[in-house]
């Protein structure tokens, strides 16, 4: 009878189902995650398809406890059988499938987040605190040594609780797992390479996460649209699809979901926000499965949609952005002025997936993890005790990293019967 | 020595680009609330209504661009094109469109915008012209088959002047100039 726990590495969406569930199931599960707080890529995304519902699972449904999506929150702190490590990466692997021996180096715990009662006192004396969202998951300040000034003492000693430690150290910890699940996420590709589009030089240019936090109710702008230059009210936007992806300079493959957050963005500005316009410069507009619904409404809240790539972008005299565009259908240029200049990013790999594919002799594809064996379609299967699952495997969208995750339980789950 | 710029503008465009400010975004609200325009936004720009077009090779404008020039704002293009006034009303664009747009109809819709304002080709206004003075476009003369069947070569009884009366009060009797 195997009675190590699994390891879990990365609290996305993917990784905190996996956890969970296994950990509902009664197997000890650590859940490591390198940033300071859970939910990875989804805490900035306001609105999800398929069912239009908030991101806001943690904070928003706190009132509803065993609805589906706040069960992380509840289990991240009353499931006994899970540990969760956050500031925490993998260092080292030795050992064998079943068997491995782990080495985790745990960043210093400046904020005990059993202690924090999120008072705020620390973030009044000093700038180095802040929350960094209010799903934050521990629920705790995080404090950034670099921006230490001379507040931090009186933080210190104000802190109701005496949460802070501004003396801690890294650690690491040594733990025998009986199986890996990658679930390391993506990363919105940074678009400063695509020159043409002049993303990190020519203001106004932003990428469709950036969007996100902008349409978000709860972001730094309130939910309305502004130009990040001036502050100025945006009356239009044009998103430009396959920036990065489906390029042989970049990325050969379709990171598959941009075409549906593009179409998501554009039905909420179009119908949530009044008077903007909204146009979409594509290739194909592809939308797999369900989601040729998202295509439809918006062509019916009178998005444009025009087929063709950009000829060149530059700023207009009234402070936003000029940009002519091929529109293939027409042969002919059109000439835009717009505000906001929206580039639909590829998904790639997140930083450090490289050493973890190396560490556990994984195979790789276009940076994301691989399945072991192609021919048996078991996409979530990557090795001996070795499993992946959500966007580590390549970009996907909730549902689809979810019902990964669960397949991953369910093979874990008979390998210990 | 000569000073260089750090980063050269991107190229201009010999053609001058169609300035999207300068087009008329109301035109597609205006063939949308035609009785056969409703459909008109779903249209995806598939091309099927050219595919299935037999005159389509003939055209500058295709159908599928005329609707999405529609789309687009180019009232005065569309409704100064040839095309809308070629289209042979075959429907076959409109029956195998995926999308339901009628795209047939909308074209008429374009035809009637154009005529309200005046903008009727000149072999146009030599048909309306034909009606309004004759009541029918077809006259029989010299009717072979009539003289096969040894009758007689006029139509005994056939009177047009009705017709011509209630075609000048028409939209018809616009387009030749009438009121
Ligand atoms: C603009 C935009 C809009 C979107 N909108 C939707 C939508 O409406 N509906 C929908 O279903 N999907 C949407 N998606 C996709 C959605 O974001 C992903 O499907 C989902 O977040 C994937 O979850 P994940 O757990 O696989 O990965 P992630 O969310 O990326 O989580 C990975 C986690 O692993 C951690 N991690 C990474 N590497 C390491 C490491 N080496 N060690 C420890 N931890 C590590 C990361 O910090 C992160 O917390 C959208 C994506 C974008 C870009
Ligand atoms: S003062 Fe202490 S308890 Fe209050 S938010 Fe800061 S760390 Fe948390
Ligand atoms: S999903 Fe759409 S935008 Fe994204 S790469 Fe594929 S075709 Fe391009
Ligand atoms: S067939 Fe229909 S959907 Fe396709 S281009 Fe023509 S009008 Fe548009
Ligand atoms: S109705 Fe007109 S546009 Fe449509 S297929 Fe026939 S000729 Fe072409």
């Amino acid at each position: 009878m195997v009675t190590h726990p699994v390891l879990v590495i990365g609290a996305g969406v993917a990784g905190l189902t996996a956890a969970v569930e296994l950990a509902d199931s009664g197997v000890q599960t650590v859940l490591i995650e390198r940033n300071s707080t859970v939910g990875g890529n989804a805490l900035d995304l306001y609105k999800a398809f398929p069912t239009d519902d908030c991101f806001y699972c943690f904070e928003g449904n706190r009132w509803r406890p065993g609805i589906r999506k706040c069960f992380y929150r509840s289990a991240l702190l009353d499931q006994p059988n899970l540990t969760l490590k956050i500031n925490t990466t993998l260092k080292e692997v030795t050992g064998e499938p079943g068997k491995f021996k782990v080495v985790l180096s745990i960043g210093p715990r400046y904020v005990d987040p059993v202690k924090c009662i999120m008072c705020g006192i620390c973030m009044e004396h000093s700038k180095a605190f802040s929350l960094i969202s209010p799903q934050c998951q521990p629920q705790a300040v995080v404090y950034n040594p670099d921006k230490a000034d001379e507040g931090v003492a009186r933080a210190v000693e104000e802190c109701p609780t005496k949460a802070i430690d501004i003396e801690a150290q890294p650690s690491e910890e040594t733990i025998n797992v009986s199986d890996i699940i990658v679930a390391t996420g993506y990363h919105e590709m940074q678009p400063v390479n695509v020159d043409e589009y002049g993303y990190g030089r020519i203001p106004n240019v932003i990428t469709q996460l950036e969007l996100a936090r902008m349409l978000d109710p709860n972001g730094i702008t309130g939910g309305v649209l502004t130009r990040p230059s001036d502050g100025e009210r945006v009356k239009s936007v044009l998103m430009i699809q396959c920036v990065g992806s489906r390029d042989e300079k970049y990325y050969p493959y379709c990171s598959k979901i941009c075409c549906i957050f593009a179409l998501k963005h554009a039905n909420i500005i179009a119908l949530e926000r009044e008077n903007v316009s909204v146009n979409i410069v594509y290739m194909d507009i592809r939308t797999y499965d369900r989601y040729e619904r998202y295509y439809r409404e918006a062509r019916e809240a009178g998005v444009n949609f025009i087929r063709g790539r950009v000829q060149r972008v530059k700023p207009s005299e009234n402070g936003g952005i000029e940009a002519i565009v091929y529109d293939s259908l027409l042969n002919r240029y059109l000439k835009f002025d717009t505000d906001l200049f929206v580039l639909s990013s590829a998904l790639e790999a997140p930083k450090g997936s490289e050493e973890i594919i190396k560490a556990l002799g994984l195979r790789e594809s276009n940076g994301f993890v691989a399945p072991a064996d192609l021919e048996t379609e078991e996409n979530v299967v990557v090795g001996d005790h070795v499993y992946a699952c959500g966007t580590a495997l390549g970009p996907a969208e909730v549902p689809e990293s979810v019902t990964q995750a669960r397949a991953v339980v369910s093979k874990i789950l008979q390998s210990r019967m | 020595m000569a000073e260089t710029k750090d980063k050269i503008d991107p190229p201009v465009t010999l053609v001058e680009p169609i300035d999207m400010s300068r087009l008329d975004s109301s035109f597609r609200k205006e063939i949308q609330s035609m009785p056969d325009g409703n459909e008109l936004n779903a249209c995806f720009a598939c091309s099927t209504c050219t595919a299935a077009c037999p005159i389509a090779n003939q055209w500058t404008y295709k159908p599928h661009q005329l609707i999405r020039m529609i789309l687009l704002g180019m009232r005065e293009e569309v409704l100064s094109s040839k095309e809308i006034w070629e289209c042979l009303t075959c429907f076959q664009c409109q029956e195998r469109c995926p999308q339901n747009v009628r795209v047939t109809d909308i074209l008429f819709d374009c035809k009637n915008l154009a005529a309200e304002e005046g903008k009727v080709p000149d072999s146009i206004k030599g048909l309306a012209k034909e009606l309004i003075e004759k009541g029918q476009l077809y006259v029989i003369t010299a009717d072979w088959e009539r003289e096969d069947l040894d009758l007689e070569p006029e139509v005994p009884g056939m009177s047009t002047d009705e017709f011509r009366e209630i075609l000048k009060a028409t939209r018809t009797g616009k387009i030749v100039g009438g009121e």
